[in-house]
């Protein structure tokens, strides 16, 4: 009885590990991109959106024949915007054969995942992870904005106003807001006078100072995150000297907290993303409306549909200026054949972020370098 | 005037920090021990501000609501949390504090999530103009509301029968049971009226700023804490004059665009200096120990 056992449970140990290896690594004659991102929890919106844009995407390119015959798959893990979730993921994609990856979707976990990627030489593109640190590996792409890009791209855009006089409202004491503050403050322009007033962590209680400072400020800029906006703009909302209200991609989430309709100024944010910036925008949104609705429509999933396509046209040029790519090319030699291309003057069109022209370039350092639209969260009460 | 409006706002603010400064220096003084969670009382008081305004939208039914709220939750902290450990080493004690301020903040986050929530209604806007000087009613009410209660606080600890008991009970606590003063009773009613102290702190804060979260007394209770310690922890008038005196500094340094982001770390540099000539505080009492 003993033995007959023993025979039994060896053959199923046999039979498990022969499972094991077809399922590991297997490869199906498609080229495999993986994704970490939030499906469910309170960040779910932006998880959700990401992973139907990408399949939406993929699904767009492989019914066109793919990549020379060769198609495209996702696999996307739910990493409840938990950094910690992300090892398990990341290890999960590996097994599964991920050659390609969209990263994560938000920074903290993409940060962890950038670690992870850099050692095995994985490319990935991630369309809403905006921290700077996110691309200090050679491997790592953003289709967003990097932080202090976005102070650039807001200097370019207040320099255009034709202002002389602007108010900047910001937090001394965190990266985000200050990175991107002083890139604006080193490409505006001279001629534009700078009142300037700032809050640390413990001084974000009370901004009754602040508003003194800049309370004959017409246009403010302020890079921080949409919590203490709402508190600026509530406790300033009877100065009328102030008139528009400019931020980043920190004041997405504003109108969670405050009735924008109680705020009498305008209030303006930098962003990638419009609907009707240009028609691939437009194509996209009635697309992903059909297919998914509106719920999860929103700038990380067009973000996350810019980067399968910028990432596919990238292949598409290498293979026709002859390098091999398909099913069986490894990670590590996908991560060179992009990074070559996307460090090499790759250019995207038709790019649904891409502002009025639908072009996205990158720098010989790898940012992404593309024109800023300016969103209307609200306009001045009249 | 920019300084002008600096100086009243940098008052309006060092009031409400004398406010809740006092709450710290009474405790101390009288129950000799350091009550970290008083912050996070006052962040329960903008709780229940808010959640009574969902129901009747009246701020000072709120405020009244929020002032009882507090000033039983203070008693109920002193009662289960910290008089069973009266004797008990002061370390203990001020460990217990700190795990009440944990349970205050990490229950308000459960109850009422995490996102700022803003009491509107309860911000006072508009303000009077005095030439080209303009003085918000924000500032007018959290200085004439300092002013009176710094005045009837000083009144009732000098002349009640209750007031003097405290000042007994701080003095020397067995003498003042030997004399018949029921300390547990004085040590409870300091809690309520340092709990109530805090429910109005809340409405002043949130009067200016409406946004309302679980570390709102946080921050404001650490540097209450440090105005008392500046004025001589122990001492009302000297938590009136640490207050008012951070106010001020940080007022100033965050008008100056250089400063401001050292605002937190000037206003703890002058509390150095300031223990380095007087250990005691400003108007704290010198204590000769005999060797």
């Amino acid at each position: 009885m003993k033995k007959i056992l023993a025979i039994v449970l060896a053959a199923l140990m046999i039979a498990g590990c022969c499972v094991a290896f077809s399922s590991c690594k297997g490869n199906d004659g498609t080229i495999k991109i993986g994704l970490s991102g939030p499906l469910t929890d309170s960040a779910a919106v932006y998880g959700k959106g990401v992973a139907n844009a990408a399949q939406m995407a993929i699904d767009e390119i492989n019914e066109k024949g793919g990549l020379n015959g060769i198609k495209f798959e996702l696999k996307v893990m739910d990493d409840v915007n938990d950094k910690t979730k992300v090892q398990n993921n990341y290890a999960a994609l590996v097994d599964w054969g991920m050659q390609i990856s969209l990263g994560c979707v938000t920074t903290q976990p993409a940060l962890e995942f950038k670690t992870l990627s850099a050692t095995d030489d994985i490319f990935f593109m991630t369309p809403s992870a905006s921290a700077d640190a996110v691309r200090s590996e050679a491997n790592g792409y953003q289709m967003c904005f990097a932080d202090k890009k976005q102070g650039v791209a807001a200097a370019n855009y207040v320099n255009g106003l034709g202002l002389s006089k602007i108010g900047v409202f910001y937090q001394s004491d965190i990266d985000y807001s200050k990175g991107i503050y002083q890139e604006f403050r080193n490409n505006l322009s001279g001629s534009i006078t700078v009142v300037e007033a700032s809050f640390t962590n413990q001084t974000k209680t009370d901004f009754t100072q602040q508003v003194s400072l800049l309370k004959d400020c017409e246009f403010i800029f302020m890079p921080i995150y949409y919590q203490e906006a709402s508190l600026f703009m509530t406790m300033a909302k009877d100065e009328a000297g102030i008139k528009t209200y400019y931020g980043c991609d920190g004041l997405d989430g504003l109108d969670t907290v405050l009735d924008l309709s109680t705020i009498p100024q305008a209030i303006t944010m930098l962003t990638h993303f419009k609907a009707d910036a240009n028609d691939y925008a437009k194509t996209f949104v009635a697309n992903y409306t059909a297919k998914y609705g509106t719920d999860t429509l929103n700038q990380f999933g067009a973000s996350a549909y810019d980067c399968v396509y910028a990432i596919f046209g990238a292949l598409k040029k290498a293979v026709e200026a002859g390098k091999t790519v398909d099913a069986s090319t490894s990670a590590s030699e996908m991560c060179d054949i992009l990074k070559n291309q996307f460090n090499g003057g790759y250019e995207y069109t038709g790019a649904v972020t891409g502002g009025t022209e639908g072009k996205v370039k990158w720098t010989a350092d790898g940012f992404v370098n593309k024109e800023a639209q300016v969103h209307v969260l609200k306009e001045a009460n009249s | 005037m920019e300084f002008l409006t600096s100086l009243l706002n940098g008052l309006s603010s060092g009031g409400t920090y004398a406010i809740i400064a006092i709450g710290y220096t009474m405790v101390y003084g009288i129950a000799k021990m350091l009550n970290f969670a008083h912050g996070d009382i006052i962040m329960v008081g903008g709780y229940a501000m808010f959640s009574t305004l969902l129901l009747i939208n009246q701020p000072v039914v709120a405020l009244i609501f929020a002032i009882v709220f507090c000033m039983i939750l203070g008693v109920c902290i002193e009662r289960f949390a910290y008089r069973p450990l009266r004797g008990a080493s002061p370390l203990a004690v001020l460990i217990t504090a700190i795990g009440v301020s944990s349970l205050l903040q990490s229950l308000a986050q459960i109850i009422f999530g995490a996102a700022p929530k803003m009491p509107t209604r309860l911000q006072i806007s508009g303000a009077i103009h005095i030439g080209s000087l303009a003085i918000s009613y924000g500032t007018i009410v959290t200085l004439a509301v300092t002013v009176v209660l710094m005045v009837a606080l000083t009144v009732f600890v000098k002349y009640s029968k209750v007031g003097r008991a405290m000042v007994a009970v701080s003095e020397d606590r067995g003498a003042a049971q030997l004399m018949g003063i029921n300390t547990n009773a004085i040590i409870a009613i300091t809690f309520a009226i340092g709990s109530a102290l805090a429910a109005v702190a809340a409405y002043l804060m949130l009067m200016k700023a409406p946004s309302l979260t679980n570390t709102l007394g946080a921050m404001p209770g650490i540097k209450a804490f440090t105005a008392a310690v500046i004025g001589g922890i122990g001492s009302i008038p000297g938590a009136m004059l640490g207050g008012v005196l951070l106010g001020v500094i940080e007022s100033l340094s965050l008008s100056i665009p250089v400063l401001a982001p050292f605002t937190d770390a000037i206003e703890f540099a002058i509390l150095i200096v300031i223990l380095l000539v007087k250990p005691a505080g400003l108007l704290g009492k010198t204590r000769r120990e005999k060797v």
